[in-house]
């Protein structure tokens, strides 16, 4: 099982505690290229072998440049996880793995059939149900990822928002900050590139790992890499299990106008 | 050419937005589009509003822009197809399941805002599917729009006017998580206009004021911008009526050369009016700063402008014929906008109710009256109370 694990790191010294578990398929966000995880990595300072992970939506400018880093670096890189589709023109040709993470697509076979025409792997967004998702992952066998554990993104903001909040309010900058509405809390992160809110509790899949996936990915921002082991080697359990039991709605009953 | 494109909830909206100048209008069907509550349209009601349009050699959009779930599935195909056997201009989509059956149905396709598309690489992706137009994400700078024209060639729809999301668009499920209502599949319950708390710190939140380019529309003429697009299929007729007919005449106005500063202000004016919140340019020029955004609860007033519509005109006892919308009382100083008229003031000296009694006020709610008037009143023409002078 760990064989299939992928997950990110906060610290460049976690690699080797993965590795004596068993697991060598680390990822690593990269800096200038990520928004949400208060952890990056220069792309030119990436051990070899790594995976990288591009998750923000990206300007013109910024895909200029990450072209270029990638050229410069690929002999290093072993995958890429991305979220935004104009990676995938610039990757299309170059000899690494491709793992497409669009943050709330891939909700349905058919899409996914078309996307692994260009990609090596999807992941399956995390907003189905455990029955969706299992039906899914069936259709294609050891072919996708399958989001694990960790925060789970649910709002990606291009604004500051923490940064005019604090400003509004005279508050010192900080770029960290948990909310709470009636019981729904986030974690809100901001870096120079956007906001990003994610639900609290951390999504805890771990009951997804005898589904037939190629890969299970795992977040660790905000997490301790210990806690993790803990959990998957059965010691701990905490977080919730998102909308794997709770299908969501869209049309509300008696409030249409016709 | 630029195409000045209306939302529409409903036949009787989409039939204000094309008359009152519209080039196009989009809207939603029953099922597959981000706005599940609306009223939206039926099969019969799209093909009924294509050959309104048609009539009138304009466009109709269709928005089959939900994130597929496997369930929802079902039926997109005949849907899809006979959207295209009653000759619906294109479809709006973000996901590849609903691109492809399009493509391979022959439609028009319509890159959705949904879709998060930001830098020219993405647009390169999708044109591989023969999409030629794209809503690029709202996020979209000045430019970004210029760079993506120059290395794609490809039609740029864009956002104008109107409500806007705090998040890219696609990329929020705060709907999913506090009301179990799929925000990508249209059941967006607004969570960006709720209010957070923090400990020890003031309430969080982080709801955006509306989108206006007025002060931007020559510009984005000039840097190749296809298509403008306005916000809200779920406003009024009301709302529709006054912000198409002043984008009508600033676009008019700048490609016949005659569009003054004086007259920016007037249409500014009276777009500020009809919107409920504060509005600003969002991140054409620079990216929203505190200025940009509310940052306490607050009061959205309904607004009361809107009087009546005119259903009819009868020259020969110089009246019209009017459909009450709010109330209104003898004495009151009024005006008239039309789609082929000039905003003319009128005070209301006399209200003739339908059994031809004179009445002082007109109180209820669609009631018919008539009232004397010697210009002529064109039918869909409305009557507000008096705004501003130009």
């Amino acid at each position: 099982m760990k064989n299939n694990i992928l997950i990110t790191i906060n610290k460049l010294e976690d690699i080797k505690k993965l590795k004596e578990l068993g697991i060598n398929n680390y990822v690593l966000p990269i800096h200038g290229y990520c928004v949400g995880i208060p952890n990056t990595f220069l792309i030119s300072l990436i051990p070899n072998n790594s995976y990288i992970y591009i998750n923000r939506i990206l300007d013109n400018d910024s895909i200029d440049k990450l072209k270029e880093d990638l050229k410069s670096n690929q002999d290093k890189i072993k995958g890429i996880i991305f979220d935004d589709l104009g990676v995938l023109e610039i990757v299309k040709d170059m000899k690494m793995e491709k793992i497409l993470y669009l943050s709330h697509f891939n909700t349905n076979e058919e899409s996914i059939a078309i996307y692994l025409n260009y990609v090596d792997s999807c992941v399956v967004s995390t907003d189905i149900t455990k029955n969706e998702l299992e039906r899914i992952v069936n259709k294609f066998p050891n072919k996708l990822t399958i989001f694990t554990l960790g925060y789970v993104s649910s709002m990606y903001s291009r604004r500051l928002l923490l940064d005019n909040y604090t400003k509004f309010h005279h508050l010192p900058y900080q770029d960290t900050l948990h909310i709470d509405n009636t019981n729904h809390k986030f974690l809100v992160y901001e870096n120079e590139f956007g906001t990003i809110f994610y639900h609290e509790p951390i999504f805890n899949g771990l009951e997804l790992l005898s589904f037939p996936a190629k890969y299970f990915f795992i977040n660790s921002s905000f997490l301790n890499l210990d806690d993790i082991i803990d959990m998957l080697n059965g010691k701990k359990n905490f977080g919730d299990t998102g909308f794997l039991y709770q299908a969501t709605i869209f049309k509300l009953k008696g409030d249409q106008n016709d | 050419m630029t195409e000045l494109l209306a939302p529409a909830g409903d036949l009787e909206r989409l039939k204000i937005a094309l008359i009152y100048g519209a080039d196009a209008v989009y809207i939603g069907g029953k099922d597959y589009s981000l706005r599940a509550n609306a009223k939206n349209f039926s099969i019969d009601e799209i093909k009924d509003a294509v050959n309104f349009a048609h009539n009138l050699k304009k466009r109709i959009y269709v928005t089959v822009n939900i994130v597929f779930h496997e369930e929802d599935l079902k039926g997109l195909k005949a849907y899809l197809e006979k959207l295209k056997e009653i000759d619906v201009d294109a479809v709006i989509i973000s996901d590849i399941v609903a691109v492809s059956l399009a493509k391979e149905i022959g439609l028009d396709i319509i890159l959705s805002t949904q879709a998060s598309t930001l830098n020219y690489m993405a647009i390169k992706f999708w044109q591989n599917f023969g999409i030629k137009r794209f809503v690029l994400g709202r996020e979209a700078t000045r430019e970004d729009i210029i760079r993506i024209k120059k290395e794609t060639n490809a039609d740029i729809e864009c956002f104008i006017h109107g409500a806007m999301c705090t998040s890219i668009s696609g990329k929020c499920v705060l709907s999913n998580y506090c009301t179990n209502r799929d925000s990508n599949r249209g059941g967006c319950a607004q969570i960006c206009r709720w209010v957070f708390t923090t400990p020890d710190k003031p309430d969080f939140t982080f709801m955006s004021k509306d989108l206006n380019m007025v002060d931007y529309i020559e510009d984005m003429i000039n840097i190749g911008v296809n298509s403008f697009k306005i916000e809200g299929r779920m406003r009024s007729v009301y709302y529709i009526a006054t912000v198409i007919s002043c984008y009508r005449k600033i676009i008019d106005g700048i490609n016949k050369q005659t569009l003054s500063e004086k007259d920016k202000i007037y249409y500014k004016k009276v777009l500020d009016r009809v919107a409920n919140r504060d509005t600003i340019a969002q991140f054409y020029q620079k990216f929203p700063g505190v200025n940009e955004s509310y940052f306490q609860d607050r009061i959205e007033l309904s607004n009361q402008d809107f009087l009546g519509l005119v259903l009819d005109y009868n020259p020969d006892k110089k009246q019209i014929l009017l459909e009450q919308r709010n109330f209104f009382k003898k004495g009151d100083v009024v005006e008239f906008i039309g789609p082929n008229m000039e905003t003319f003031t009128y005070t209301i000296n006399t209200i003739i109710n339908e059994d031809n009694e004179e009445i002082d006020v007109a109180r209820h709610p669609q009631m018919h009256v008539f009232l004397p008037i010697e210009k002529q009143v064109e039918k869909y023409a409305m009557m507000r109370i008096k705004l501003f002078d130009k």
